[in-house]
């Protein structure tokens, strides 16, 4: 049984009682006529009845005891004298109630019962007189009552149609309203989205005199008369935000006098000096005898029991302790301004960060270790808790490593000086530019970028930048520019330094590495190649680029700085326009996202920003062109190295087909064909022993969850060994 | 008369995006901010007439933001609103307790988004 | 962000303009600023021509204005609505309660 049928048994119950008392206080006023008390009692009875019929969608109960409760409330107001005949009709319709609620069980009424409750209606407003009743059967229909005798309705409005079907919306605001970041105008606003605001009426009647107004208090309340074809819950949810703490209710159109009586004593019990009746008379809500029906009806009411207004509780609760809580708040107020000002950095030992740091890789290596474990067991509950548990692990981490990343402005704004100093040095006239302040990278890296970011600043100044006269001849502006610049690109940190300079002359670098012997007299080089020579030992780049007198700085100490970042530099230079290098460095130099490969018996690392795609080796066409063996991907030229060749792994493939896993650096790619692909893997860099670091294509070691080491490999290097490779193979 | 501002703040960039791109089109400034630190710092002395906060962020947590934001003068009466999910209900209580009465559930559509700022200022 | 009020003492007559926010911001400031000058005068004259944002605080302030006046014997009238002035008061049907001829200002 639901909830609905068991409160309709209730239904029944109390019903089938209220009748009984209903008859005998008809039967006691034969003797005793006059007894308000008995006339009150039978009135309630019918009232009730009606009312929570309403509730079940009883319809012809709600219509035939509305009739009824409408002619004993005229007996109450001494409209209507109490006669036998009357009481002999009333005491007929109780029956005929009586009769209405035991047949409810079925689909409908009994189409018997409702013509008896017609002729019954008829002969009832007989015998009270007066007009009305002139379809007594007209079911739930029961305002049909005439309109020029307001009396004989008492529970649906009388008013003019077009006042008639508005919505009454009640609002009494809460003090703390304002406080609470809310205007009370925005509400009304909103709601005349939702239709047409016919008439408000305005209250500060809750405000006190001048001295003890609060102007941060709100003291509104407003009576709305609004029209709209939005439902309740609509009009509802326009006051959600305040409904917590203010008073709001919404009463549909044709809603009934008695809750119009409700909502007068629900306001009056919690501020007598508010005029609700005014108020509504005001915005059109009640006419001025329905008003006063419905302050009667109160008073009738008042005998029942009721419960102490929570309002009114909450204000008693307030009035006791209003200093305490002000008190309070002021001191709350005073530690949170310190708090605020603390919060905003804190300084840390970076010797303790390293340590958190630290402690926070041998976790990601225990993590993957039990990771391992778990998927081995093959327990599925273990794996999830597992990879929860790895994937917090990788949150800490990513937000430890954010504790070390600073921006590198402070950096770029220390070139200012430098390049004030070199260029009055040099007598030319620069202007820096700094771009990508804000970019993040990690501590340990901006403090060795310092000196290799110097020297290219100081040669960009020295080689770069033209002449006054030259670059007045070139047309190109007098001052100069060099700019500084930092940016994210796939999983690395890119700072550019450049210039608006005379370029670098390929065929000038070209001829000299051949002079001093850097290149074969007869190798071919393209012009990135070309340009990457002036990064090494023994070019000095003065007399190549320029014929300017200054101080040359040998670009290959750069490279070493930059290589020993597990980074790397590109130079890009177009002749009479510029010259630009960038420097592409790990965003952090101690723990990264690996891929794992086998080749052999053998564990590799590929930092996972540098992977592009895996493809099995089978599915790849060799091609030869530019005179050595390539891989074709997808009509891509690429070169490629077989790991097992490189690093002599002599051990049998454990698995039988050999995929080529392709990595990016820079704008090169090339394939790595290896043996088997184990997934990504969470890799601490541990930096290389002095015996490994000579080892070219191998950044640094890790240690695997299953306590094996493995190599993580230095793509950049190994794309380089790769194209290499292919044209000696070819 | 200048646009209405609305600040927003979300640890999660997609639903600062949601929230953003829908209040732009619905004719307000937005300003965006992903923690309530970052809020608080962005919280530099200008017209804000409304504060849509997320409740659990990092850095500072929703909660957090909304008490220190009660606490500026220039900040003290603007309406702050709560993004929370169904089944934080007490969070949507310890929001109102701290000084933001407003709330949206999470997930929401635009439209009911709207609706919600349109009670506290519309466009 | 608050309101600015200039004021301009002709004898018993006190008259103000008020320009900017007439909000919840600046209304613990504004109250007895207003009383102050009410106090002081038999007739108050409050120019909003330039009030560019008023709320219900704002208008609670006016509202108080017209109360003490009332009870004091005094006069507060209030000129020149300025747009946003004339939306509250219509919003809050306050145009007839606060009696004021309402001329748009220019």
């Amino acid at each position: 049984m639901d909830l609905m049928e068991q409160a309709q048994e209730t239904f029944v119950t109390e019903s089938l009682d209220l009748l009984i008392a209903m008859e005998e206080g008809l039967n006691q006023l034969e003797s005793e006529p006059d007894n308000e008390e008995l006339i009150n009692s039978v009135f309630r009875a019918a009232h009730t009845i009606k009312g929570s019929a309403g509730l079940f969608g009883l319809d012809d109960i709600v219509a035939f005891t509305h009739k009824v409760e409408n002619v004993l409330d005229r007996v109450r107001d001494g409209d209507i004298a109490i006669t036998p005949p009357l009481i002999a009709i009333l005491l007929e319709c109780r029956d005929h109630t009586e009769a209405l609620i035991e047949d409810m069980g079925g689909e409908a009424t009994d189409p018997a019962l409702l013509e008896q409750s017609g002729q019954l209606l008829e002969r009832l407003q007989g015998v009270a007189g007066g007009p009305g009743g002139a379809s007594p059967a007209a079911g739930a229909e029961a305002a049909a009552s005439s309109p020029s005798t307001w009396e004989a309705s008492v529970d649906r409005q009388e008013s003019p149609p077009v006042e008639n079907d508005n919505w009454h919306i009640s609002l009494k605001f809460h003090p703390d309203v304002f406080r609470n970041g809310m205007d009370p105008l925005s509400f009304l606003r909103y709601l005349a989205t939702l239709g047409e605001i016919v008439r408000v009426a305005t209250s500060l009647d809750a405000m006190p005199e001048a001295e003890a107004m609060d102007p941060e208090s709100c003291y509104l309340g407003m009576e709305v008369a609004f029209k709209s074809d939005a439902d309740k819950q609509t009009i509802m949810e326009v006051f959600d935000f305040i409904a917590e703490d203010s008073e709001v209710a919404v009463l549909p159109p044709y809603s009934k006098l008695s809750e119009y009586a409700e909502l007068i004593e629900k306001l009056k019990a919690q501020d007598d000096s508010y005029r609700i009746g005014d108020l509504l008379l005001q915005c059109g809500a009640l006419t001025q005898p329905e008003l006063d029906k419905a302050l009667s009806y109160q008073q009738a009411h008042r005998s029942d029991p009721e419960p102490q207004p929570l309002g009114e509780v909450l204000v008693e609760q307030r009035a006791v302790h209003p200093e305490t809580v002000k008190a309070a708040l002021g001191k709350q107020k005073q530690i949170k301004e310190v708090k605020l000002k603390e919060s905003k950095s804190i300084r840390v030992d970076a010797g303790r960060l390293d340590q958190l740091i630290n402690l926070v890789g041998e976790l990601v290596i225990a993590g993957a270790g039990t990771n391992l474990k778990a998927q081995q067991l093959g327990d599925a509950d273990l794996q999830e808790s597992v990879s929860l548990i790895s994937r917090l692990v990788e949150e800490i981490r990513d937000r430890s490593l954010r504790l070390r990343m600073v921006q590198v402005g402070d950096t770029f704004n220390r070139f200012n000086r430098v390049v004030r100093d070199v260029s009055r040095e040099l007598g030319k006239s620069i202007r820096l530019v700094i771009e990508g302040s804000e970019t993040e990278l990690d501590k340990s890296v901006v403090e060795k970028i310092g000196d290799p970011l110097t020297h290219l600043v100081r040669n960009a100044i020295d080689h770069g930048i033209e002449s006054a006269e030259a670059r007045r001849a070139a047309g190109k502006p007098e001052q100069g520019m060099v700019k500084l610049d930092a940016y994210h690109d796939s999983g690395s940190i890119v700072i550019e330094v450049s210039d608006d300079g005379g370029g670098i002359d390929a065929d000038k670098v070209l001829a000299k590495a051949r002079a001093n012997g850097l290149v074969p007299a007869d190798a071919q080089l393209s012009r990135p190649e070309i340009l990457r020579l002036i990064l090494k030992a023994g070019l000095s780049t003065k007399e190549a680029v320029s014929n300017l007198s200054g101080r040359g700085v040998g670009m290959d100490v750069v490279t070493k700085n930059v290589e020993a970042l597990r980074g790397d530099i590109e130079v890009e230079s177009e002749l009479g326009r510029g010259t630009s290098i960038k420097v592409r460095l790990p965003l952090t130099l101690s723990i990264i996202d690996g891929f794992l490969v086998g080749v052999g018996s053998a564990g590799y690392v590929i930092p996972l920003d540098s992977v592009v795609e895996c493809i099995e080796h089978q599915d790849v066409d060799k091609v030869r062109a530019h005179g050595g063996r390539y891989i074709n991907l997808r009509d891509e030229v690429l070169p490629y190295l077989n790991l097992r060749e490189l690093f002599g792994e002599r051990g049998a493939s454990t698995v039988g087909r050999e995929n080529i896993v392709v990595v990016r650096s820079g704008n090169q790619k090339a394939g790595l064909v290896v043996d088997e692909l184990m997934g990504e893997y969470q890799t601490v860099i541990k930096p290389l022993s002095r015996i490994f670091s000579r080892l070219s294509g191998i950044s640094g070691s890790t240690i695997l969850g299953s306590g094996e080491v493995a190599m993580i490999l230095d793509v950049s290097a190994l794309i380089k060994e790769a194209e290499q490779k292919t044209l000696q193979l070819g | 008369m200048a646009n209405k501002t609305i600040m927003v703040i979300d640890d999660a960039a997609s639903i600062r995006q949601v929230v953003s791109m829908t209040l732009k089109g619905a004719g307000y400034d937005v300003i965006e901010a992903c923690d309530g630190k970052d809020a608080l710092g962005k919280l530099d002395g200008q017209k804000l007439n409304l504060i849509i906060t997320d409740v659990n962020m990092p850095n500072m947590d929703g909660i957090t933001f909304i008490k220190e934001a009660k606490q500026l003068p220039r900040y003290k009466f603007t309406p702050i609103m709560v993004l929370t999910t169904e089944s934080q209900d007490e969070k949507k209580r310890a929001g109102q307790a701290a000084g933001a009465k407003a709330w949206v559930v999470k997930p929401f559509q635009p439209p009911q988004l709207l609706a919600a700022v349109s009670k506290l200022v519309l466009p | 962000m608050d309101a600015n009020l200039q004021v301009h003492q002709e004898g018993s007559h006190c008259h103000i303009n008020i320009s900017g926010e007439l909000t919840i911001y600046g209304a613990a400031e504004l109250k007895p600023v207003l009383l102050e000058h009410l106090a002081g005068a038999s007739r108050l004259e409050i120019n909003l021509a330039g009030v560019e944002e008023m709320d219900a605080a704002g208008f609670q302030l006016l509202y108080l204005l017209k109360r003490e006046a009332k009870s004091g014997n005094k006069v507060v009238s209030l000129v020149a609505h300025s747009p946003a002035m004339l939306e509250v008061l219509a919003l809050l049907n306050m145009e007839a309660d606060f009696g004021d001829p309402l001329v748009l200002a220019s």
